[in-house]
């Protein structure tokens, strides 16, 4: 029973790890918390799903899906983002001005995508079974698309990781956030670069939506607790950083399950958030976020 | 921000002008208006506390439905547990909302920006669960907060059409007129200057004395007051609460609202209430116009009053506003 948890744990904890790592992605290049996230990779699986029903192939929709959000992403700060930073400067709207359009994106998003496809749940299928693996005559809740959630998890956390460590690009990402005037001088292209940014998001979150939907199913609304519980793990780990993403991910992930399993799914998202203040009361920054000098 | 300013006394008397002007209005309107009114009037307390929070102290709540539903939940309980008469059950959800609004504003004072609006996401997402956990909340079923019929003496006043609407319209319109004249008194205290000093620069403040964090607190608190009383009223309109009469989206409806208002504009709240209450009307009857779909009756509104949003940041970030008015340094 507890490694069925436990392995359960992992497998949600991957999908809120690739949430977390969206919203990182996002803020380290705008300082923006992008609540239209959920919307972006809602949308992608819905445009996956419809590659889906007319294919008969999830192995074709799956990266038409992960392609789809990228596109989103970066449409999504070219026209939108730009256009909202240069304006909204002054006030006492300048503040919130990143969430509430954000927030009235997501909005937008879902009603249109209930507007196009309505809102009843759709089945969008995977070939892999969803039912649990069997040893002898005890089957585990582990199913085969769960493997390939955290397989497919794991590999595109891995390639984001390789690209920032080991690229020209990756270094151009992380330059451009941490001083943005400074990586311009040195010659990065420092709005194209963001753009990547947006776009690497967006299909961080599209490979999340895409992978978890066969499990159960997809509504506009279908992915709105995985983003809050991919914010909470966000938040915990520190939005600067992608580690802290994928960590704050699989704690939450494993913690989530556990308390699914011993105490009841109603409270999980309660202690959720006993847990993101108790570590922001000690860390605000989050675990493995940086301290910010103080400036005048 | 304050161009014209009343006198305290001239004040008062327009708010009691106001008031006596809408209820004898009500007399003329039917049972729809009359409902429609009182949820006008809960959203314009519910905006107003976010104005406080986001326009005047700087802070952000994606949280403000769950702190409305420990009013509603307050109330209710008080209610049906103690028999309190529904007065003092109003007040007494206010209490615990206020209570319950200085916790959280404790902790809130440490956080910015982001970590603030996610930590009151996840407070939103999970609170409602709370009522499943203890038997004396009611479960799903809710708790009952139904204050019957408008008291003899009033009917006998106003004649027998004085319907159970209209008392409610008459009980929301009057809480929100008093809510919104204290608040428009207290902004123009010591209290609202200290917290728009604080939130303009909160270094600078600090260096003038002014103890910024505990204005944090103070505003998070007062404003968590205003949100359960909105949150109470509501769950009076409702005639009961459940887990699920407070979801995310009421949250987000309040700061929509106190977006459209005008976040450093107390007046525009009642823009806002009314915004927030008419979408839903307008575009239920443009759904009507082009053949009734279940795809656009259920997703328009939503898609009016986003777009709605995303235009107002884009293009208005000042709120709606007929009169532009211009724009004085605060301070």
């Amino acid at each position: 029973m507890f490694i069925d948890t436990l392995l359960i744990g992992i497998s949600s904890g991957a999908i809120y790890s690739l949430m977390a790592l969206a919203l990182v992605l996002v803020w380290r290049s705008t300082r923006v918390v992008n609540f239209a996230q959920s919307g972006q990779a809602v949308l992608s699986t819905y445009i996956g799903y419809e590659i889906g029903v007319s294919t008969h192939n999830y192995w074709i929709s799956l990266p038409l899906a992960i392609l789809a959000g990228a596109i989103l992403g970066s449409l999504i700060d070219l026209l939108f983002m730009r256009l909202l930073i240069g304006r909204a400067k002054a006030g006492p709207i300048a503040e919130i001005a990143p969430v509430i359009a954000t927030l009235g994106l997501l909005g937008l998003i879902q009603s249109l995508i209930g507007l196009i496809w309505g809102n009843a749940f759709l089945h969008y299928a995977s070939p892999l079974s969803g039912k649990g693996f069997t040893f002898g005559s005890h089957t585990i809740p582990f199913s085969p698309q769960n493997l390939f959630i955290v397989v497919a998890s794991a590999a595109v956390l891995a390639i984001f990781g390789a690209i920032f460590k080991y690229t020209d690009l990756g270094l151009a990402l992380r330059a451009a956030s941490f001083q943005p005037e400074i990586a311009q001088l040195a010659g990065v292209r420092v709005s194209r670069v963001r753009n990547i940014g947006w776009a690497f998001a967006g299909s961080a979150g599209a490979v999340a939506g895409a992978v978890i939907t066969p499990t159960s199913t997809l509504s506009p609304n279908s992915l709105d607790l995985l983003f809050v519980s991919g914010f909470i793990a966000a938040v915990i780990g520190g939005l600067d950083s992608l580690v802290g993403a994928v960590i704050g991910g699989m704690v939450l992930g494993v913690g989530f399950s556990f308390i699914l399993q011993y105490i009841g799914g109603s409270v999980t998202f309660l202690v959720g958030f006993i847990i993101l203040m108790v570590v922001l009361l000690i860390r605000p920054r989050g675990i493995f976020g940086h301290k910010v000098s103080r400036r005048a | 921000m304050h161009s014209r300013r009343l006198s305290p006394r001239n004040r008062a008397l327009l708010f009691l002008l106001i008031g006596v002007a809408l209820l004898l209005a009500s007399g003329f309107t039917g049972e729809l208006r009359n409902y429609q009114g009182a949820q006008v009037a809960i959203y314009l307390i519910a905006i107003s506390s976010i104005i406080l929070l986001t326009g005047y102290s700087g802070q952000i709540s994606l949280g403000h439905g769950a702190i409305m539903a420990i009013g509603g939940y307050g109330a209710a309980l008080s209610f049906t547990l103690w028999n309190f008469p529904f007065e003092i059950a109003l007040l007494f959800g206010v209490l615990v909302g206020t209570l319950g609004g200085f916790v959280l504003g404790v902790a809130a004072a440490r956080l910015s920006g982001p970590y603030l609006a996610g930590t009151t996401l996840a407070l939103a997402v999970g609170l409602p669960s709370i009522a499943d956990q203890f038997h004396v909340l009611g479960g799903e079923q809710g708790l009952n907060f139904d204050i019957g019929d408008p008291p003899h003496w009033l009917v006998r006043l106003e004649g027998s059409d004085f319907t159970q609407y209209k008392w409610f319209f008459w009980i929301s319109t009057v809480v929100a007129l008093i809510a919104l004249w204290a608040i428009t008194n207290l902004l123009h205290s010591s209290y609202g200057r200290n917290w728009r000093a604080g939130r303009n620069n909160a270094v600078a403040a600090g260096l003038a004395g002014i103890n910024v964090a505990r204005g944090k607190v103070l505003a998070f608190t007062v404003s968590s007051a205003l949100a359960s009383l909105a949150g109470a009223l509501f769950a009076l309109l409702l005639g009961l609460v459940t887990p699920t009469a407070f979801p995310l989206s009421l949250s987000f409806a309040i700061v929509t609202g106190a977006v459209l208002a005008g976040v450093g504009n107390l007046a525009g709240s009642i823009v806002g209430g009314v915004v927030l209450v008419a979408i839903p009307e307008i575009s239920g009857a443009l759904t009507t116009h082009f053949g009734d779909s279940q795809k656009v009756s259920a997703n328009l509104p939503g898609f009016v009053m986003s777009a709605l949003l995303i235009l107002v940041v884009l293009f208005m970030p000042n709120g709606l506003r007929i009169r532009r008015f211009k724009s004085k340094k605060t301070l």
